[in-house]
């Protein structure tokens, strides 16, 4: 009997899953709000995002110049700052009071001083100098404007080394001006773009958010249809837990697969960011997380008690989030505390886990740590969003005898 | 006029106690804001990264480039913390998430470094995280220029010249670097500046629009226009007047922990942070109302506000500039408030320049601050007739 019993069990509870699967599906398309959560956002927002950041670096930061010196070499450094990539001059002016003017009225970002003296002392073998002032308020213009400087200075000094020194042939003269020779590059993202390193971040953010905003604002939709301001409706199949946090999280599975593909797999290409990460692996990674946000997003829908507070809870920690993943701030400099308030979200390891294999083509073994705790997640938010609907499935029935008493009491009236 | 004061009093104590009732503006109004400015500045605390992870790969082993690791480790940004066997096992690490940057020294650097062959050393750095990428990068570029410069004044000092001529001759050209408004490059001074008004704003756009939504969603339209004297512009100051003053005293103590405790610089001086602080709590209540009033129903305008506020991060320009985006984009950013903020701030209060020289940034924020004059007769409309669908 018992086997027979368990097994009608199953049976019964996959067709009250399905059946809650469908009903949701049905909400969700009945319902605005969701449906620019879970279809509008996801859709538009990386591609709007990538469109902002899709020049990746800021190249021509406008720059002032003040040459005191007029000489050929004060030109010289003028003309090879102008000419690199990075730097445009954009006026001459005669003293420093002129610049801070158009500076003022962001016509330019920064100003070269060249002294007066800055040729003489070269040739009287004296260090000269040529200032570099640099307006603070936007840090990557201000790394153009000075890493271009120090660039030219240096392939300057190495013209007169050479000079100076006196070699006789060419190669020589190269050790002399550098006898250790070096090469950077910045792997993976050799561009070092921004695009590229803020929007993966930014995809695998919008799924979470998208996720908790959507599943909120439909919960709230069915708490305020329902007569008692209860989140599971008074029907037959809406009465154990586990078949409706499974009716639920395969509706919202269904969608989030498409738009996980597009949002981690098609978006990237689209827009040239690096796409380094065997699709096993990614697979591998966003099965976790897509459950792991679902579980953690049927648990936030609990908590709401209108619809449109969920967006009040759940927008602005989209910002914080972003930071606290590591991609913005090095994680080695997130406090401890925050480190801590970081792991109760998926996002934190998806993201990290995302760029690894995705832009720093890292494989599965890399993102162990992540991977096992995005399983954690899942674990642990399905218990716990199982154990709410509980709660609320309780209070369903319990609101549901205490009407039908109500009814009797007014049928023996 | 007494009577117009009654009204907007009368209405101002009710929201006051709808705020007790829902606990939802408390934590949204309080709760969260002073998390958020926590989690900002003591995220933020160390002004710059320091002792970024980073790694060697040092096949030469000998003293000269042991010196020269060492002198890596003494630097403020960076720390080594471990050495690899090869490169690949270093980029492994760097894709493990252990470092951000290692300095590769191949067999045979020193001697060829002394026999004048012109060794080649090679470092890699992540930019997948750009502020640290960045910094190591920095840190590892000086070290190899010193390991160049470090062979030039051993050969010069062998010869007998001083020290002021080696240092002439190694680098003629000097960049002397002045960083305005900033001198550590102190990035809490840089980003809680921004992000926190952006978050600022992001609340009271959400719940100026949520506030008057629910008014309509719980069918108390006609009643709190029955207390106005079924005039909306009485209506909707009384009920926003208490949001306005929770969110002046918001910014404005902020604006004291920042500048007064903090200390971040702000040579433009308090009158023009006081002007900011109002234009912004005054613009954003204005796009809130004017979200409202494009849409009279709860879920459309605050939707339309939280996506707004949430792309105004990117739209401010003050992470990546808005002078790098394509020209559309340039144009877009004038209807973002944070973009304004963010221009007037770096304008006015960091670099000290006369209000004169952002007028237009000015002008568009009271733009903002007036949009609710458009909107007036159609949010009185719903306050009439709309009923709410759930």
């Amino acid at each position: 009997m018992n086997v027979e019993g368990v097994l009608t069990t199953i049976i019964e509870g996959c067709r009250d899953a399905a059946r809650i699967w469908r009903d949701e599906l049905r909400r969700i398309f009945k319902d605005e709000g969701v449906i620019i959560f879970f279809f509008v956002v996801p859709l538009i927002y990386p591609l709007l995002y990538s469109w902002i950041y899709n020049n990746e670096v800021v190249r021509e930061v406008p720059v002032v110049v003040v040459d005191n010196s007029h000489s050929q070499m004060s030109r010289q450094f003028i003309r090879m700052c102008n000419a690199s990539p990075d730097v445009k001059v954009v006026a001459y002016v005669d003293d420093i009071d002129e610049a801070r003017m158009l500076i003022g009225r962001n016509v330019a970002r920064a100003l070269y001083y060249i002294p007066s003296d800055f040729q003489t002392r070269i040739y009287r073998m004296q260090q000269a100098t040529v200032s570099v002032y640099c307006d603070m308020s936007l840090v990557l213009a201000y790394k153009a404007a000075y890493q271009t400087a120090v660039m030219v200075s240096q392939e300057m000094n190495s013209e007169i080394q050479i000079k100076l020194s006196g070699k006789y042939t060419k190669r020589e003269e190269e050790i002399q001006a550098k006898p250790l020779d070096a090469d950077g590059l910045a792997l993976f993202s050799p561009a070092g773009g921004y695009g590229s390193f803020v929007l993966p971040a930014v995809l695998m953010l919008i799924i979470q958010q998208t996720l908790v905003l959507g599943i909120g604002l439909s919960a709230g939709t069915a708490r305020e249809s329902n007569r008692f301001q209860d989140l599971v409706p008074a029907k037959r199949y809406y009465h154990g837990a586990f078949r409706i946090v499974l009716g639920k999280t395969l509706c919202y599975l269904m969608i989030y697969i498409l738009m996980g593909a597009w949002l981690t797999v098609v978006v990237p290409r689209m827009f040239h960011f690096p796409c380094l990460a065997h699709w096993q692996d990614l697979l591998a990674i966003m099965i976790p997380y897509t459950l792991a946000c679902i579980f953690f997003g049927i648990t936030v829908s609990c908590l709401v008690r209108y619809r449109e507070n969920v967006m009040l809870i759940m927008v602005f920690v989209s910002v914080p989030l972003l930071f606290l993943t590591g991609v913005s701030w090095p994680q080695t400099e997130i406090p401890g505390f925050w480190q801590g308030v970081s792991t109760l979200f998926p996002s934190t390891f998806g993201v990290r886990a995302y760029i690894r294999l995705n832009s720093m083509g890292g494989t599965l073994s890399d993102v162990l740590t992540e991977y096992r705790i995005l399983w954690l997640h899942v674990v642990l938010y399905f218990i716990v969003a199982c154990l709410v609907y509980r709660h609320q499935v309780s209070l369903a029935q319990q609101h549901a005898k205490e009407a039908e008493a109500e009814g009797e009491a007014e049928e023996m009236k | 006029m007494l009577l117009v004061l009654r009204r907007i009093y009368e209405l101002s104590v009710r929201e006051c106690k709808i705020f007790m009732r829902n606990p939802i503006y408390v934590f949204c109004m309080v709760v969260f804001p002073l998390a958020v400015m926590f989690f900002f500045t003591s995220m933020l605390e160390s002004g710059q990264p320091q002792e970024m992870p980073v790694g060697v790969v040092d096949l030469d082993n000998s003293s000269t480039t042991r010196a020269l690791i060492r002198r890596l480790d003494a630097f403020r940004t960076s720390q080594v913390v471990a050495s690899y066997p090869s490169v690949s096992a270093a980029r492994r690490a760097i894709q493990n998430n252990e470092i951000y940057g290692f300095i590769y020294f191949p067999k045979g650097t020193t001697e060829r470094l002394l026999s004048s062959r012109q060794p080649k050393i090679s470092f890699y750095y992540t930019m997948t995280s750009v502020t640290a990428g960045s910094l190591v990068f920095r840190d590892l570029k000086t070290i190899t220029a010193l390991g160049s410069a470090a062979v030039g004044q051993a050969t010069m000092r062998a010869r007998g010249y001083t020290d002021d001529q080696i240092k002439t001759f190694l680098q003629p050209i000097v960049i002397d670097l002045h960083q305005i408004g900033n001198p550590t490059t102190d990035y809490n001074a840089f980003l809680s500046t921004m992000m926190v008004p952006g978050i600022m704003m992001l609340f009271i756009f959400l719940i100026t629009t949520y506030a008057i939504g629910t008014e309509l969603k719980f069918n108390h339209g006609k009643q709190i226009m029955l207390i106005g004297g079924n005039r909306i512009w009485i209506t909707l100051v009384g009920k926003l007047l208490p949001h306005l003053l929770i969110w002046l005293t918001l910014v404005f103590s902020y604006s004291f922990y920042v500048f007064g405790v903090l200390e971040f610089p702000h040579p433009g001086g308090t009158g023009m942070i006081v002007l900011l602080n109002l234009l912004m709590v005054f613009a954003a209540m204005g796009f809130g109302i004017f979200a409202f009033g494009l849409m009279p129903s709860l879920r459309m305008s605050m939707s339309i506000s939280s996506l707004w506020a949430v792309l105004s991060f990117s739209m401010a320009g003050t992470a990546f500039p808005v002078m790098g985006m394509d020209a559309p984009l340039q144009a877009l950013a004038w209807l973002f408030p944070l973009h304004h903020y963010c221009v007037i701030y770096e304008t006015c209060v960091l670099n000290d320049f006369s209000l004169l020289e952002c007028w237009w940034h000015v002008a568009a924020m009271l733009a903002f601050m007036l949009l609710p004059m458009m909107v007036a007769g159609k949010i009185k409309n719903a306050m009439l007739t709309y009923v709410y669908i759930p």
